[in-house]
């Protein structure tokens, strides 16, 4: 891990970080603009990007979904005086993990080839989708700060 | 009970809890105690199992209330709060089903609230769907545990009636026996269910409606939706089922996961680069730009700002026309100036130092907006100060080209044109230093190149003179920025940054804009105002040209009538003099209105003398303006060049606005500028009648100012020999406004002028 780290810090190093906000059209249910960004057009192509965006809303509508089986979760929990939360894990848990590794999935092939490093949402509060970008600087070493959160983001 | 951070232990916070705790846990204790193990072998076992279960489950409720996460926001990054610095507006308008619903920025988050999401003072964080925070479980209730809360209520009504019921039996079954201990403890449970039953089923119904209703109670309580639609409903069976049903939202206050290490190794793949045209457009919290190069600002926004915002049309259009030519720095300077639409607050981030690079309305905008009275005003006279002056046949287009341009790109964050910035600063750099950009100084060719790649043909073709006239004239974008010019060349003179100057420049070129005819009593006197030229991003929000054509036709008539009257009257003065006057005139019109680069190349250009009578009628207006503007502020130009040579960068303050202060400065300083009146005279220009009196006192203060920005660059003006006589003849000239001789004339669209003569 820290030979990457310095892998990244000599090759490559954040330049800005672009924001991909929610869709409030809708109402508070979970859902990121599928605008593209003007700062990543020359990063990334527009499918690929609306693409993933459009998975993870698909995502968070499965996640977020007021039906049969987050009613039997509500039922069994009350049952158990909540104990069940302690063993189980819901389903919005489950999802969470499905869409940490497709994000996973998708920085590995898609985004960390094209200099960039997507971050789960739910760690900025699912307020925003963040896209970091990064640039090619050689080993000039520019930022290992920076460089160091989007390790750290990236991880 | 979660508690932030570093916060100091408060005892006196638990106390409500621990209360609350205590007469419940107590309270259910001795009734199962006392009253229960008669109760069971009396009426049935299933008595206590059904008490039990119902504590059970109050108590559950009542745990998972305090003890779980309301569903707390974290912290923003220090990367995501970079473009809402401290001047970015406090609210941002989102559009949820229809209904527009404000996003505040919260301070000590660093980020817009999402709806319904609202700080809690007491835990100090922002809290999703915050119902309200309940000293009674010393924790928010949000979106997490408002369902536990709620049911907390339901269940706890239903305890204390259970309880109070059957200790009211327990009870009638012992009157005989009321000093016993069962009973007095019976007793006394019963008193306290009694006491806390009217508030707890007095919340527990008022929850009922909320939850019916789908709204928090801090929406209620507030207000939000009263009358009004709540966008967030969903029906009341909906709203039910979303409270009980809905699954457990997730934390967000998250330990940091181990997540695998993606690495990130240059070189990348890049799609197909297009030649991104840099715009500068709203953008919301969260977009990022490099600064350095790309100034593209992505709207990626739902909030639809501009459209949801107070609109501001001619800002966002002018951006658009001009989005392509920003520099970074008209493009940083624009953004330092952002107002919020909404609500015109700031929101400061004093920990946020980033420059302000993305501003959710353009800064044009809101700069406009608290100044918006003033500059009708301004406008105005910038106006009347354009179809008033004479025409300037002597003056060659370009020269006015450069200033008018210049002023167009006042604003000119938005500018697209660096060389017209530099013309315009050239002109304006003095007094408006800040502005960054105005220190440059065109080169004559460039300043008339940028001028025609700026400004529509028809302006060329119009005018030759007067910039003003022809942003009259043309039903483009200069109209504005003669105006402005105009203002802008009262301002400089003033000597004394106000800030109203800006506001007042912006909304001349605004009102032009925007109305067609400024009808409006002129007052020679103008109001001092400030140089407070730094605000070009005011300039930013030019609307879209005015149709000035009508006005045009009736200016030429009018400038040309006034022209007239004016030679004649100066003939008769100044005996002969008049050549020498309407020389004058012309060259500090013409200094006012253009950059003294133009002047230089006007002058030595192949107009020649021209004469105002042929000049177009376009051109002749705006000279005319000009002109007037100088010849009745002769007087008042000589000591304005004097303070502007002295002063460079401010009008002179002495300069009152007023024309009889003028005058007297002017007369006093008559012999003092004659290099700075002979920079601009143009041997060419002829003679012109005194130009109405527009606004004398700053117009002619503009023209000072810009004459001594003349004689300085361009040297190659000469005419020494007529500053003399121009100082000269504003003597003369101005000896009858001295005494208050002062005429009144009526202008184009009714504008009445007080004429010094």
């Amino acid at each position: 891990m820290f030979h990457n780290l310095q892998d990244m810090q000599h090759t490559a190093s954040l330049v800005t970080k672009v924001f991909i906000q929610r869709d409030y059209s809708e109402g508070t249910v979970c859902r990121f603009q599928t605008k593209f960004p003007a700062e990543l057009d020359n990063r990334i192509e527009r499918a690929l990007l609306e693409q993933t965006v459009k998975t993870l809303n698909s995502y968070y509508v499965e996640a977020e979904k007021v039906g049969g089986q987050s009613y039997l979760e509500g039922c069994l929990a009350c049952a158990t005086a909540y104990i069940v939360f302690l063993c189980m894990e819901t389903r919005y848990e489950k999802v969470l993990k499905k869409i940490s590794g497709y994000i996973q999935e998708q920085n590995e092939k898609i985004y960390a080839p094209r200099g960039l490093l997507l971050t789960d949402p739910i760690e900025r509060g699912m307020r925003v989708l963040e896209i970091s970008v990064f640039e090619d600087r050689g080993s000039s070493g520019s930022s290992p700060s920076s460089s160091m959160s989007s390790c750290s983001t990236a991880r | 009970m979660p508690n932030s951070a570093g916060k100091r232990f408060k005892p006196t916070k638990y106390i409500p809890v621990s209360t609350a705790a205590t007469l419940l846990v107590g309270s259910t204790t001795l009734f199962f105690v006392f009253t229960c193990p008669w109760l069971m072998k009396v009426i049935s076992p299933a008595v206590p199992l059904y008490n039990g279960l119902v504590f059970l489950f109050v108590l559950a409720n009542f745990s998972m209330a305090t003890f779980m996460d309301p569903g707390i926001y974290p912290r923003a990054d220090e990367d995501e709060d970079k473009d809402d610095d401290f001047r970015a507006p406090l609210y941002k308008n989102v559009e949820i089903k229809g209904i527009q619903v404000r996003m505040k920025w919260c301070a000590t988050c660093h980020f817009y609230r999402p709806p319904r999401c609202s700080h809690c003072s007491v835990c100090d964080n922002c809290v999703e769907d915050f119902d309200h925070h309940c000293p009674w479980v010393n924790n928010c209730i949000g979106r997490r545990n408002y369902r536990y809360f709620f049911l907390f209520l339901l269940s706890l009504s239903v305890h204390m009636v259970g309880v109070f019921s059957f200790g009211l039996i327990f009870v009638l079954h012992h009157r005989e026996k009321l000093g016993g201990l069962h009973t007095t403890v019976t007793m006394v449970v019963m008193c306290i269910a009694g006491l806390f039953f009217i508030p707890v089923m007095g919340l527990t119904g008022f929850h009922m409606v909320l939850v019916a209703r789908g709204r928090t109670t801090n929406e209620q309580v507030t207000g939000k939706f009263r009358g009004g639609v709540n966008p967030f409903t969903k029906g009341c069976c909906g709203n039910v089922e979303y409270v009980l049903c809905s699954p457990l939202a997730p934390r967000y206050v998250l330990d940091p996961r181990k997540r695998p290490h993606v690495k990130i190794q240059p070189p990348f793949i890049r799609p197909d680069l297009s030649d991104q045209q840099i715009t500068i457009k709203v953008s919301d919290n969260g977009m990022h730009s490099t600064i350095t190069n790309s100034k593209s600002k992505s709207s990626i926004d739902g909030l639809d700002g501009k459209e949801t915002q107070p609109p501001l049309p001619p800002k966002a259009d002018r951006y658009n026309q001009l989005k392509g030519q920003l520099t970074s720095s008209e493009e940083s300077s624009l953004s330092g100036k952002t107002h919020p639409s909404t609500p015109a607050m700031y929101r400061f981030k004093p920990s946020f130092g980033t420059m302000p690079k993305v501003h959710y309305h353009t800064a044009g905008e809101k700069i406009v907006m608290p100044d918006g009275r003033k500059n009708s005003a301004i406008l105005e006279e910038g106006v009347r100060s354009d179809y008033r002056s004479e025409p300037n046949l002597d003056l060659p287009e370009y020269a006015n080209a450069p200033l008018h341009r210049t002023f167009q790109s006042s604003p000119h964050q938005l500018d697209a044109d660096p060389t017209n910035s530099r013309t315009l600063s050239l002109k304006q750099g003095h007094h408006r230093p800040e502005k960054g950009q105005l220190q440059v100084l065109p080169p004559q060719t460039v300043a008339s190149t940028a001028y025609k790649g700026v400004f529509s043909p028809n302006t060329l073709s119009n005018r030759n003179g007067s910039l003003s006239y022809d942003s009259l004239l043309n039903p483009s974008i200069s109209p504005a920025s003669a105006n402005e010019c105009m203002a802008h060349r009262g301002m400089p003179s003033m000597g004394f940054h106000s800030p109203y100057l800006p506001t007042k420049m912006c909304h001349i070129r605004e009102s032009e804009i925007h109305r067609q005819q400024v009808a409006q009593t002129y007052s020679p006197v103008m109001p001092p105002r400030g140089l407070g030229r730094q605000s070009p991003h005011l300039r930013d929000r030019e609307p879209s040209p005015v149709r000035y054509d009508n006005l045009s036709q009736t200016i030429m008539a009018s400038i040309q009538e006034r022209k007239e009257k004016e030679e004649r009257e100066k003939r008769q003065m100044l005996h002969g003099r008049s050549q020498t006057h309407i020389y004058v005139q012309d060259s500090g019109v013409f200094d006012a209105g253009y950059g003294p680069p133009a002047n230089a190349s006007f002058l030595d250009g192949p107009r020649g003398h021209g004469s105002r009578g042929p000049t177009p009628p376009a051109y002749g207006g705006s000279r005319d303006n000009l002109m007037g503007v100088g010849l009745a502020n002769y007087g008042q130009r000589t000591p304005v060049l004097r303070h502007a040579g002295t002063t460079l960068g401010r009008a002179p303050r002495t300069s009152s606005t007023s024309l009889h202060t003028d005058h007297s400065s002017s007369n006093s300083s008559q012999g003092r500028a004659p290099s700075h009146e002979g920079s601009y005279r143009s041997p060419t220009h002829k003679p012109r009648s005194p130009a109405m009196p527009r606004s004398p006192s700053y117009s002619h203060q503009k023209l000072s100012y810009i004459s001594a920005h003349d004689r300085t660059d361009s040297p190659r003006l000469g005419g020494q020999r007529e500053t003399m006589k121009v100082n000269g003849q504003m003597d003369c000239h101005l000896s009858p406004s001295r005494h208050g001789n002062v005429k009144k004339v009526t202008g184009v669209g009714g504008t009445t002028y007080e004429i010094s003569v």
